[in-house]
């Protein structure tokens, strides 16, 4: 089966993943163990015992072997500046970053699949420009830009929605949703233009192709041409993309999980770096490789539903 | 303490104070928004009036909007910076209290008392107070929380109490606090974390959660606390302080970025936001409906030589580079320009311990005069670097990675190759540069100096043997006076020592400064009282609104 034959590549990307998470943390500069103390009470000695006791000392290969072998029974340690279990915290924070990852997912794709096939549909025309320029325009725009215009026009102005802060869905699901929509929005304005450059230029292809011409022939309308017929193998390169973009939606929470104050693992992990908790920082970080790996493991399943002959191990390219 | 109350100005101020966040954005000075409406160069405010603020109204909730979240609640794992000191605050009463006149008092304590040498204070506690899980407040519990935790090996609060041997219990409601050695300043860490007492049998059930779960005898009573978004506190039905405190509930909230803090209160999300940062309350001042209560805190943005090492090792150097630097213009780039003075000492000048004679002593900015040193030094053939002479000097001026310290750095870089120096501008991350500072394995480059704490504390930490006396430099005169220092709590008597020892350093030149840290708590107009607060006695006032820090119990809302 095709999943089982793709299953040890996975497990070996993990592998390095989580090798390579705990190697680049490990060696930031800057001594977790002053941190720990706070400048004032850092005299040698206490810096020493605090080494002993989180056995930083340790070559790394050892620290490694213990760190990976409680992290598998789902132990990352407690955090050094908070006391805080890391998966206790993970587990508070991944699904608010995964709500607003797929909520900006969601918006990205309802939005730019009608304008993609719309702007193919009408290639070369001037709906075609105003869509392509548009979108070239809305990917050169930082996301944070984007997040303070937002604040500034639906809090400030409008005074529509909050400006920043989080309420958990289980409190009150209409202000959970209210909560994510702005940094939503902001991470999925980039996506958007993306997913429509992208389904643009696999759909224009895919509507020269002989069966297009052959439905057009038969008389089917246009819509059902583009939705039923043309959609499905045009979306290879977006759905690739998707899974891929996964990554810059993580990377783009941590700072639009900051400017609107929201508690994901982007914001931990950013503040956990800069005081150099490293367990919390190994924790998280192994947590979203692992995300992202098992996200395109996915999508490449997903291939093989949108395309058969995938995993009959024959070639995508289509005739 | 200076507050600052604006009359309540047209609609146009709020957008153009909202334009003033999209050039701030963009990095631009959009004009006539933020910062250059015209009152960039109001003073940091008049005297503000308690009076004004009516008769308190019982009830109502209210949001605050803090700068950043706080590790732990437990005062012996915490680092409680300002965001964490106000809400501990609401949870934690302290024994001792700073009053408006810079002298400490009693707060919870009802004395506290020392020998004739300063090695022994007897603290005595107010009687009939409970922690808000019942537990009773006494000698026995400060002493639990005294052994157990303020002095365990892991404690945050090892420095601040290394001087205190231990603690003995006198009677129900007495303690005896037994020092190593005379110190004049104890009282003051009984202001900070080390003072604030918290429920030992609370503490012990909850174990290493203990610092999410803060139990204290404070007016507010810890509810919920998720981190990096909220910590809601309720009312204390049975406060020792008859009719305080006045507000049912208070939500914190931690809003690391500066531009959608000010959003959300202009916004309404929130109802109070403090900040330290100068450019953020220059935009606050512009908000319509929002008092800006502010304080001129004495941490000061500076620079500072490591003077262990050539050639900062002599003071021609250092005069010369302190003499090449335009106050002004380096305050400018941190958005100061006509709202922070110039520093020239370790307090700024809404501290008691500021000295007009040290201010007058600082290395003035005049590039002749620093011209004159550098030559002078360069071209002696005994240079302590022992280079050849007429080699320029050369060395690397670290600063973090900030966009306007990096701003500040480049300024500070063309002051000194001005008069001939080469400097290499290093960025490197918050942990790894204090990490370096405290191994002196450094040049120079941006620091903060100064401090709100006791005068004796901060001193004799900078310039003695230890890991915080970064310059590396120590002389008998400054040992002298932390001798007079540490020996007296006559006000007088310690004025007169902290001038003594400014003086050296200024002529020394060991450090130079930009400007003070301006802070702010702005709030909504129909939030009340928020540096109206004063001492059990009602009659003594506290120090107001300082350093973006109030006590929450006076502090009530009218709608």
């Amino acid at each position: 089966m095709y999943v089982l034959r793709r299953l040890p590549s996975l497990i070996a990307t993990l592998l390095a993943v989580s090798i390579l998470t705990f190697l680049m943390t490990s060696l930031l500069p800057g001594d977790p163990a002053l941190q720990i103390l706070g400048a004032e009470n850092a005299t040698p000695e206490a810096i020493a015992a605090v080494r002993a006791e989180l056995s930083l000392d340790d070559p790394l290969p050892v620290r490694y072997l213990h760190w990976i072998g409680d992290a598998l029974t789902g132990d990352f340690g407690r955090s050094y500046r908070t006391n805080e279990p890391v998966s206790q915290a993970i587990v508070e924070r991944l699904p608010v970053t995964a709500e607003i990852g797929l909520l900006a997912i969601v918006i990205a794709l309802a939005i730019a699949i009608p304008v993609g096939m719309l702007s193919a549909y009408r290639a070369g025309t001037r709906t075609d420009k105003v869509i392509s320029s548009t979108s070239f325009g809305l990917l050169a725009v930082p996301n944070f830009m984007v997040a303070i215009l937002l604040i500034l026009i639906f809090a400030v102005w409008l005074g529509v929605l909050p400006a920043t802060g989080w309420v958990n869905f289980t409190d009150n699901p209409v202000q959970n949703l209210r909560s994510a929509l702005l940094p939503a929005l902001s991470l999925a304005i980039a996506e958007m233009a993306v997913y429509t450059r992208l389904l643009r230029t696999d759909m224009i292809a895919t509507l020269q192709q002989d069966f297009v011409t052959m439905a057009r022939v038969k008389g089917v309308s246009n819509r059902r041409i583009l939705f039923r017929h043309a959609l499905r193998p045009s979306s290879f390169s977006l759905l690739t993309v998707a899974g891929v973009q996964v990554g810059a939606i993580i990377g783009g929470s941590v700072v639009i999980e900051t400017l609107f104050a929201v508690p994901g693992v982007g914001r931990l992990l950013l503040e956990a770096v800069l005081v150099r908790d490293l367990l919390m920082v190994q924790g998280v970080a192994l947590v979203i490789a692992v995300s992202y790996v098992v996200v395109n493991f996915t999508v490449d399943i997903l291939y093989s539903y949108l395309d058969p002959r995938i995993s009959h191990g024959r070639s995508a390219a289509r005739v | 303490m200076r507050g600052l109350r604006r009359p309540s100005r047209g609609p146009w101020t709020r957008a153009l104070a909202a334009a003033g966040l999209v050039g701030v954005l963009l990095g631009t000075a959009a004009c006539g928004g933020g910062d250059g409406d015209g009152n960039g160069g109001v003073e940091p405010g008049a005297q503000s009036d308690g009076g004004e603020a009516g008769d308190p109204v019982e009830g109502g909730s209210i949001t605050i909007g803090l700068e950043a979240e706080t590790n732990s609640w437990l005062p012996s794992e915490g680092t409680f910076n300002q965001p964490g000191l106000t809400i501990a605050h609401a949870i934690y009463d302290p024994l001792m209290q700073r009053a408006e006149d810079g002298s400490v008092q009693p707060y919870l304590a009802e004395s506290l008392e020392a020998n004739e040498d300063l090695t022994e204070y007897t603290l005595t506690l107010r009687e009939g107070i409970n922690f808000h899980d019942g537990t009773p407040l006494n000698a026995e519990a400060l002493k639990t929380v005294f052994d157990d935790y303020l002095k365990a090996p892991t404690s945050r609060l090892a420095a601040s109490l290394a001087e205190v041997e231990s603690m003995d219990v006198v009677d129900e409601y007495t303690v005896v606090y037994n020092l190593a050695a005379t110190n004049a300043s104890f009282p003051d860490a009984l202001i900070t974390a080390a003072g604030w007492p918290f429920s030992p049998t609370a503490a012990a059930a909850a174990g290493p959660d203990a610092g999410a779960n803060p139990v204290g005898t404070g007016p507010f009573v810890f509810e919920s606390w998720q981190r990096d978004s909220r910590l809601v506190v309720k009312k204390n039905p049975d406060y020792w302080q008859p009719g305080l405190p006045h507000l049912d509930e208070i939500t914190f909230r931690p809003i690391p970025d500066e531009d959608t803090r000010l959003a959300s209160l202009q916004s309404g999300d929130i109802d109070v936001m403090q900040s330290l940062r100068q450019s953020t309350v220059v935009r606050a001042r512009e908000l319509d409906g929002i008092s800006n209560y502010e304080n001129l805190g004495s941490n000061a943005g500076a620079t500072t030589l490591n003077t262990s090492i050539a050639p900062f090792d002599d003071v021609r150097v250092r005069r010369a580079l302190a003499h090449a630097l335009d106050q002004e213009s380096l305050i400018a780039t941190l958005g100061g320009a006509g709202i922070t003075p110039a520093q020239t000492q370790f307090f700024s000048e809404d501290s008691p311990y500021w000295s007009e004679k040290v201010a007058d002593a600082y290395p003035e900015y005049d590039v002749e005069k620093a011209q004159e040193l550098y030559e002078e030094y360069i071209n002696d053939p005994d240079r302590s670097d022992g280079k050849p002479v007429g080699t320029p000097l050369s060395f690397t001026f670290r600063c973090p990675p900030d966009p306007s310290l990096n701003e500040l750095a480049q300024l500070i870089q063309s002051f000194w190759s001005g008069i001939g120096a080469e400097v290499e501008i290093e960025q490197l991350e918050q942990a790894a540069w204090i990490q370096r500072m405290l191994g002196r394995d450094y040049e120079t480059g941006c620091t903060r100096v100064g401090g709100d704490g006791d005068p004796y504390v901060l001193l004799d930490g900078a310039f003695t043997e230890g890991p915080l006396n970064m310059s590396a430099y120590q002389d008998p005169r400054i040992d002298e006076q932390l001798e007079n220092l540490k020996a007296t709590r006559d006000i007088d008597e310690r004025k007169a020592a902290i001038e003594e020892i400014g003086l050296v350093l200024n002529e020394e030149a060991i450090h130079t400064y930009v400007g003070g840290t301006l802070t702010v708590l702005a709030g909504r107009d129909a939030v009340k009282n928020i540096d109206g607060w004063t001492f059990p006695d009602s009659t003594t006032k506290g120090t107001g609104a300082a350093n973006a820090d109030t006590m929450w119990a006076h502090v009530w809302v009218t709608d």
